[in-house]
């Protein structure tokens, strides 16, 4: 449509009530995230030993700084003698990939569903947010749980759960947002200019409800490290040989008292991760617009 | 306004959890007994109503077997029946009961009762575990006076007394004819009564059953606590703890969490020959495998010699683990030669990468190949996963390429029945549970017959499958004892020589005992489960521990 | 007022009978229970007759409807594993697992309010960054490590608390510790950010003008809007609670809903799961349903949403 081509401003999504605020940026998460990212993308070149390789006379080693520690396996070992260091290392990789696929697809299935249910209303919107509900109303861990029996445990598997928890979660607050966007003069002078509804919501509404979306996604990555966990520890995890901190923190709970190294490594590497990323959640929100504090 | 409201429904709800919840604490208290289990099974008080291993804890304590334990070795032992004789034509025992024996409201065990027992469990209702087994065998039962019971079988069956008793299954309980006539089963499961040496006294869904010791000494042993006490608490730290805590007096462990009790303090028991850790492969035996690498029997002898045991037994069952028998045999097995295999299984079981490795050579795969390997932990077992994941290791340094895949029982159990379809040209972990006789579980996993049919099934017998057949057959129809021993030891061989079905470890049964609240005892050799041993646990001043 | 009622209501009954037909699907998906029930040297014969006994050798069709019409009636089916009606093992463990969560969620609320008034009085000093650190670990921490953690050290090295199983008073505080902890990082922050929409108003400005003082101002202003959003996701915190006990309850061996749920899992208990999933699934649509009532009485605007 020519009279799409129309000033910016349609677009805009500053908000002119208050500056951005510069001021307390969270050198921290910022430095924790980079650093997870730096070591899941050169995991071959940062870990000492090889994840999966075995050697069952050096198992349980402690790490490199107590008694009976050596610098050759500077976490220790686990019950299979096999390199914690390593494994954390590598296990990054794949605590990383779960959550990026899960999110992604989780929350775009969301996001579209959201958009369309504020945007179109009346029946559609009832029908999708019934199904929302429904979804919502389901245990989570169950769902995975379920999945993980019948399809076999593995990372597909564990990516298919969590899209089919999240998408619910995000559909309900984009849809929310989007019952709000909608009313704003911009929308409104696009329908006047006779757009589609499809392109309003391509073009119009969705580059609006990307401050929200941003920060659900970076919320939700603390959740889906926690939820691979918590399936981990019910047995549904991702299978062995594979290291993942969750099935790591799972295997090293029967060793607390005489090999913490095992779990206690993987746990605050989960613990450091999920708080990373829901500071710098809760950072990137106030930055975008601070109205969202629904979210 | 409308926030008083929720406050109130919130606050409402913590009061009623914690009125509710100021139930009955664990007694903590010296004279009571407590063991704590990872799983209670149905929590059904009938012994028709729940298998194997959940009978044999926490129904064991209130119900006699007609057949029962020889203590000291393992095995089948005098029960309720103090002996019994199989007639000359072997199609009929005799079983002789003690006299004197009473049910715990006091009606005296007879011969009628131990009739109606038997036929009890092989109602079509009935989920013991061996009651199919039973319905096949049995052809009548007759009374012959009120301590004597004769049991006729269909066709001669050699063992058909062991498989009255717990060390096999538990389809010897002996039940009170009147009381479950007069009560119907509904009244029995609500307070059920037995003539074992505990008494039922609560059972709390999902969390405990309690027992109390009859007053009375018993021929099973007397109790030397008060009450005993049942825990369900499925998660493992969480019994070490309480184990450590004194609120349990014993704890089910598995071997991985040795050290962690020993850290403790504890104390920590193991029950030698209840399982034996072993591999398998499926359906070789079927034309679309015939060009795999695993047909070849030198393949499957390298892929054994490939397995360093003694570091399994060493390193992933911390010590706590035996050189396994040929498959199916532990030493209290009957009719085998022990020593004969003790001898072989040190031999043809031993490490050797060198002589693995030259022999793939030989078969033509100098350089290893693919395979595919089922990694799973039946229920009870969960450390038959890291065996597996160490076997994967090992074959990998001859060079075999292992794709494993690790699955949950309730995955891989179906997989194994009817046409077997992912699992034909694969190997997988899998156990056998320590019984004296072998012969059942040879039927299951070699006979062209049995669900397992790893060497042949019914369309498609080769040779070999053929003699194990025919040597089976023998084995269990028998009666003269020398050629039935022979048969017995000639299918071992056979099976031995197959390297189809291998044993890896000879596993046990293990327990964190808090030594301030029991005494040391000694359990019962290949039986896992406490539910015969408890009346014999001495308190800790009587036998402390050394 | 009874249109939005009704229109409620069936709303919540759609979602019912979509969640009964997934749930009996999925149910199936998984396996088969008489596999785990037999032995391992059971034979074809002792299988058929198993599945017999259990109800399984009928077609799935058949199943299907005795389901739902066992499903009006009340009946959802005998527990395959317990042997007796599904909805009776239900009810049996239910008041378990609400006492957990009723005391958790008092637990979780108690913390949040004052954390967050803290934070928000003191907005931008390190009491409000410190505080918002504290909430964040309770969801930076799995809840079985939490859980696992919390008996190491209260119950075996200090010895104050007993380790697990339901019972006094002193056995809920680790359990609800541990299932509340995740709840309180959300709370906080919402209560953090009402409050300070409060704090900003008009009325209160014009009330510290007045001269009142900052304690009486905050107490009674603040603490007010405070409590709006825990009250709003009331309903959501008390369906996430009963859903998400299956770890919490299986560390400390409550003997609740959430490891009923995980068994019938495990063994394929069909009737048991089917029956625990769509109770839960009541108990959280009546909740909710009965607190959106609440507010659509209060507040008319609601009703026409």
């Amino acid at each position: 449509m020519a009279l799409d081509t129309a000033p910016a401003t349609d677009v805009e999504i500053v908000d002119e009530r208050r500056p951005r605020d510069f001021s307390r940026l969270p050198w921290t998460s910022f430095v924790i995230i980079t650093v997870l990212v730096v070591v899941a993308v050169f995991a071959p070149l940062i870990a000492t030993h090889s994840p999966t390789e075995q050697s069952l006379p050096d198992k349980l080693k402690p790490p490199a700084w107590q008694e009976g520690g050596s610098t050759e396996h500077v976490l220790g070992t686990d019950m299979l003698g096999r390199d914690l260091f390593s494994r954390l290392v590598y296990g990054a990789r794949v605590s990383l990939t779960v959550a990026m696929f899960a999110l992604l697809s989780g929350g775009l299935i969301g996001l579209a569903i959201g958009i369309v249910a504020g945007y179109v209303g009346g029946r559609t919107d009832s029908v999708l947010m019934r199904v929302v509900d429904a979804t919502l109303t389901f245990p989570t861990i169950l769902i995975a749980l379920l999945l993980a029996v019948s399809l076999g445990a593995g990372l597909r598997t564990i990516v298919l759960a969590i899209t089919v928890i999240i998408w619910a979660r995000f559909a309900r607050v984009v849809r929310g947002e989007v019952l709000g966007v909608k009313t704003r003069d911009f929308v409104a002078l696009a329908r006047v200019h006779g757009c589609s509804d499809l392109r309003i919501m391509a073009i119009h509404i969705v580059p609006n409800v990307m401050n929200t979306f941003m920060v659900l996604l970076t919320l939700h990555i603390g959740f889906v490290i926690i939820v691979e966990a918590s399936l981990s520890f019910l047995g549904a995890g991702i299978p062995p040989p594979t290291p993942s901190w969750g099935q790591m923190v799972a295997d090293g709970r029967s060793h607390i008292a005489s090999a913490w190294w095992l779990a206690a490594l993987p746990g605050a590497a989960i613990m450091l991760v999920v708080l990373a990323f829901n500071l710098f959640g809760d950072w990137l929100r106030d930055w975008l617009d601070p109205r969202l504090r629904q979210v | 306004m409308r926030i008083s409201i929720h406050l109130v429904l919130v606050g409402a709800m913590a009061l009623l959890a914690l009125v509710a919840g100021a139930g009955p604490a664990t007694a903590q208290d010296k004279d009571t007994l407590v063991i704590a289990l990872d799983t209670l099974g149905a929590m059904v008080m009938d012994p028709i109503a729940d298998t194997r291993a959940p009978h044999a804890h926490y129904h064991a304590p209130i119900w006699d077997s007609l057949v029962g334990f020889d203590l000291e070795k393992g095995g089948i032992g005098p029960g309720v029946a103090e002996k019994w004789e199989r007639s000359p034509d072997g199609k009929s025992w005799t079983f002789h009961l003690r006299k004197g024996l009473k049910f715990h409201n006091g009606d005296p065990v007879t011969a009628h009762d131990v009739k109606f027992s038997l036929e009890r469990i092989m109602l079509p209702e009935s989920i013991s575990s061996g009651a199919a087994a039973l319905r096949r065998a049995v052809a009548s039962i007759e009374v012959l006076d009120d301590h004597t019971v004769r049991v006729y079988t269909k066709g001669v069956i050699p063992h058909f007394a062991a498989s009255l008793s717990r060390a096999v299954f538990m389809e010897g309980s002996v039940m009170p004819k009147k009381y479950i006539e007069a009560v119907g089963t509904k009244g029995f499961r609500e307070k059920p009564i037995g003539s074992g040496p505990w008494k039922f006294v609560r059972l709390v869904p999902g969390d405990r059953i309690e027992y109390e010791a009859v007053g009375t000494p018993h021929w099973r042993g007397t109790p030397q606590f008060k009450k005993l006490t049942l825990l369900l608490v499925p998660e493992q730290s969480t019994r070490i703890a309480m184990v450590r805590t004194g609120e349990a007096s014993i704890v089910s462990i598995g071997p991985e969490a040795i050290k962690e009790a020993q850290a403790g303090g504890m104390k920590v028991v193991s029950v030698p020959g209840t399982m034996q850790a072993v591999y398998q492969f499926w359906g070789l035996y079927r034309p679309e495998v015939k060009g795999s690498p695993l047909t070849d029997i030198r393949v499957r002898e390298a892929l054994s010699l490939a397995v360093d045991r003694q570091q399994i037994i060493d390193h992933v069952m911390a010590k706590q683990a035996r050189w396994p028998l040929p498959f199916t045999t532990y030493r209290y097995s009957i009719d085998v030669d022990i020593p004969r295999w003790e001898a072989w299984a040190k031999k043809a079981l031993r490490y050797d990468p060198a002589r693995a490795r030259q022999l793939l050579a030989e078969a033509g795969h100098p350089n290893g190949f693919k395979m595919t390997f089922w990694n799973t932990a039946l229920p009870g077992t969960p450390f038959m996963v890291q065996i597996g994941e160490a076997l994967a290791g090992f074959w990998e340094k001859i060079g075999v390429k292992v794709d494993m895949k690790t699955v949950e029982w309730g995955v891989f159990d179906p997989m194994g029945r009817g046409e077997q379809k992912g699992l034909v040209g694969t190997a997988s972990m899998y156990r056998t549970a320590g019984r004296p006789e072998p012969s059942p579980r040879y039927q299951t996993t070699l006979t062209s017959s049995g669900i397992q049919h790893l060497l042949g099934d019914p369309k498609e017998c080769p040779a070999v499958c053929q003699e194990i057949d025919k040597v089976y057959e023998a084995a269990v129809s028998e009666k003269d004892d020398a050629k039935r021993a022979a048969a017995m030891n000639k299918m071992t061989e056979l099976a031995a020589n197959t390297w189809v079905v291998v044993p890896i470890i000879e596993g046990m049964g293990y327990w964190a005992v808090n030594p301030k609240r029991v005494g040391q005892f000694k359990p019962i050799p290949g039986r896992h489960e406490f539910g015969d041993v408890a009346e014999r646990m001495p308190r800790p001043e009587q036998k402390p521990w050394n | 007022m009874q249109r939005f009622i009704v229109r409620r209501l069936l709303q919540s009954l759609v979602v019912l009978v979509v969640l009964a037909l997934v749930i009996f699907a999925l149910a199936r998906v998984t396996g088969n229970p008489a596999d785990l029930l037999l032995p391992e040297d059971a034979t074809r014969d002792d299988r058929e007759h198993l599945l017999k006994a259990l109800g399984l050798d009928r077609p799935v069709h058949e199943q299907l409807a005795r389901y739902l019409k066992g499903a009006v009636t009340g009946d959802l089916g005998t527990s395959i594993r317990y042997r007796k009606p599904a909805v009776e093992v239900f009810f049996e463990r239910l008041p378990n697992t609400l006492a957990l969560v009723g005391i958790a969620l008092a637990g979780a609320v108690a913390v949040s309010i004052p954390l967050g008034l803290l934070a928000a009085v003191y907005r931008g000093t390190i009491i409000d960054r410190v505080s918002g650190m504290i909430a964040v670990l309770g969801i930076a921490t799995p809840s079985f490590w939490l859980g696992i953690v919390l008996i190491y050290v209260f119950s075996i090295q200090l010895g104050w608390l007993p380790s697990a199983r339901m019972g006094g008073p002193l056995h809920y505080v680790l359990p609800t510790i541990t299932l509340g902890a995740f709840l309180v990082a959300g709370l906080m922050r919402l209560v953090r950010s009402s409050v300070l929409e409060v704090l900003d108003t008009e009325y209160v400005k014009l009330a510290r003008i007045k001269g009142l003082s900052q304690t009486v101002v905050i107490w009674k202003h603040a603490l007010r809007n405070a409590l709006i959003p825990v009250v709003t996701l009331f309903g959501v915190l008390f369906a996430l609670l009963v859903t998400g006990a299956i770890v919490t309850e299986t560390v400390f061996a409550w003997p609740g809903v959430g490891r009923l749920t995980y068994e019938a899992v495990i063994f394929r208990d069909y009737p048991l799961l089917q029956a625990v999933i769509l109770m839960k699934a009541i108990i959280v649509l009546g909740v909710n349903l009965c607190v959106d009532i609440l507010y659509a009485y209060l507040d008319p605007r609601v009703r026409y949403a």
